[in-house]
């Protein structure tokens, strides 16, 4: 590689204060990670290894104790500015769709790009209504969120956070609150997107989205990023025990 | 099944509410009685609407009084509705002094009778920055019920899921388009239901306003009962002027609340 990435995470720390005050809870620990344009980065690890953490770290969601994390070369910092900066090119997709209420389709959709990307409103339009049939839901535009099913929901927050044309793309857990064929409508989407090129970052436990659609892995246990290998080598010759012992429970 | 559920109970409250009525009335019939009272119902329409000397309708007393209760309360208000949200806003921000000073105004306002902050605003700061005693009125009612205006929006702010911020946030919205745009417009719809409460009690609170010389629609009563001695008739009539008032507001955002529903 010898463009610059994208995201560079370097020596990333990350506590939570405990229930006791000494008892600090390490959510990430001394991460280092370089990601380029284009890649779909896949974060694996079992429950509580900070892979959420590390997601929302990237986009100034929680912030970090130590370290440093660059994001299309603005520094993630104490800067309020820049963090707004670049959430305008990291776009995020959480487990729990968390589309907005009281608004249509069209209104979450186009809500940020008016706003914060200043488009008018014949663009927002276009945007949107383009984006929708992205995601395969043309007929809901002013349907609100909860007239859809979950499925539909995911698929319509890919749509919002498509919307602002982000740089990168973050999903935690993006089908875990899905039904089994939910799952797949939204998969594919995402799937379609790594084809298109996006930069990605996914936190999932769906094997089958690594394999077919992933460029690397990055497996997480403990808040440290134990193995970071491409997608082949990690499946077919995990280095660890852990990622061994993982890797049999969720296959 | 459901319908003659709902009728079945709708009939039962109907002979409650009639035997309460009833017992009232016996209770006001036989007090009345045992004093003498001279009911004389038919002068009571003439202090709401009388005729001038050349036969023009005039408004009387009580309905100019009604006026004025209503002009206060409207004002007060939509100035108690502002001062709780910038009171909740305050309180939830991250700044210590926004949070200090809407801590000291909270506490000062909810430890204090009203009637004691009336007198305050009335005979202290008012002469000091010579204002009538009809800004006083406003500025004592508006901050009183504010207090607890606030109360009730910041519950409902904080009631709006982390979720919501947290994707406007990563959206890359700001602060403030995120209160504007996400947790207001959700939060307001939560707390329709308990700010008609604290506009009630507004309401049934400015009565107090005739304390300092305001002629509203206590007053009136006041001064029309110290001149006639008409006073179960005028009392009633006051209270049921309020009760009227006070009920139609809940009715009407109750109907609100139904029309405007987007999660059912
Ligand atoms: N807001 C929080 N407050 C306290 N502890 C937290 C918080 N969020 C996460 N943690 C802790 O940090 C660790 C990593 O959590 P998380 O990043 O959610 O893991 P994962 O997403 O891999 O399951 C866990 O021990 C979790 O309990
Ligand atoms: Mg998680």
């Amino acid at each position: 590689m010898t463009s610059k990435p994208i995201i560079s995470i370097t020596d990333l720390n990350k506590t939570f204060p405990g229930s006791n005050k000494d008892l600090e809870v390490i959510a990430v620990k001394d991460v280092t990670v370089d990601i380029y344009q284009g890649e779909v980065v896949v974060v694996i690890g079992p429950s509580g290894a900070g892979k959420s953490t590390l997601l929302r770290c990237l986009n100034g969601l929680e912030d970090f104790d130590s370290g440093s994390i660059i994001i299309d070369n603005i520094p993630l910092n104490h800067h309020h500015k820049n963090r707004l900066e670049i959430r305008k090119e990291v776009g995020m997709v959480f487990q729990s769709f968390n589309l907005f209420p009281h608004m249509t389709v069209r209104e979450n959709i186009s809500l940020a790009v008016r706003r914060v990307r200043k488009k008018s409103l014949a663009e927002c339009e276009t945007i949107t209504v383009d984006l929708l049939e992205k995601v395969g839901i043309t007929d809901k535009i002013d349907s609100y969120p909860s007239q859809l099913s979950g499925g539909q929901q995911q698929r319509v927050a890919i749509a919002r956070s498509l919307a602002m044309n982000p740089k990168v793309m973050l999903f935690d857990e993006a089908t875990s609150a899905l039904d089994p064929v939910m799952i797949s409508e939204v998969l594919d989407v995402m799937k379609n997107l790594a084809k298109d090129g996006m930069t990605m970052v996914v936190v999932t436990h769906e094997m089958g989205f690594a394999r077919e659609a992933g460029s690397r892995i990055l497996f997480m246990d403990n808040g440290e990023i134990v193995e970071d290998r491409k997608v082949e080598d990690f499946f077919l010759d995990p280095n660890e025990d852990r990622s061994k012992a993982f890797l049999s429970k969720v296959i | 099944m459901i319908m003659i559920f709902v009728r079945k109970t709708t009939i039962i409250d109907s002979i409650k509410y009639l035997l309460f009525l009833g017992v009232i009335i016996t209770i006001i019939t036989l007090s009345s009685a045992n004093m003498n009272y001279n009911w004389q119902w038919y002068r009571v329409p003439g202090y709401i609407i009388s005729r001038s000397a050349d036969g023009a309708l005039i408004p009387g007393r009580l309905l100019t009084g009604l006026a004025l209760t209503v002009k206060i309360s409207v004002i007060s208000l939509v100035l108690a509705f502002f001062i709780g949200m910038i009171t909740a806003l305050f309180r939830l921000s991250s700044s210590f002094t926004a949070k200090l000073v809407a801590r000291i105004y909270l506490e000062l306002i909810r430890n204090t009778p009203l009637l004691i902050q009336l007198f305050v605003i009335y005979f202290v700061i008012s002469p000091v920055f010579n204002i009538n005693p009809f800004i006083s009125a406003v500025l004592a009612l508006s901050l009183f019920e504010g207090a607890y205006a606030s109360e009730i929006i910041r519950g409902g702010i904080t009631a709006i899921p982390k979720g919501q911020w947290e994707s406007a946030y990563s959206l890359g919205l700001n602060t403030i388009d995120t209160y504007r745009f996400i947790v207001l417009p959700q939060t307001l719809k939560q707390v329709l239901p308990p700010l008609t409460g604290q506009a009630v009690s507004l309401i049934k609170d400015s009565a107090l306003v005739s304390t300092i010389a305001i002629f509203d629609l206590t007053m009136a009563g006041q001064s029309i009962i110290s001149e006639t001695f008409l006073t179960f008739e005028i009392w009633f009539t006051v209270a049921l002027i309020y009760l009227v008032m006070t009920v139609s507001i809940s009715a009407f955002v109750h109907r609100l609340e139904k029309r405007s529903r987007y999660d059912q």
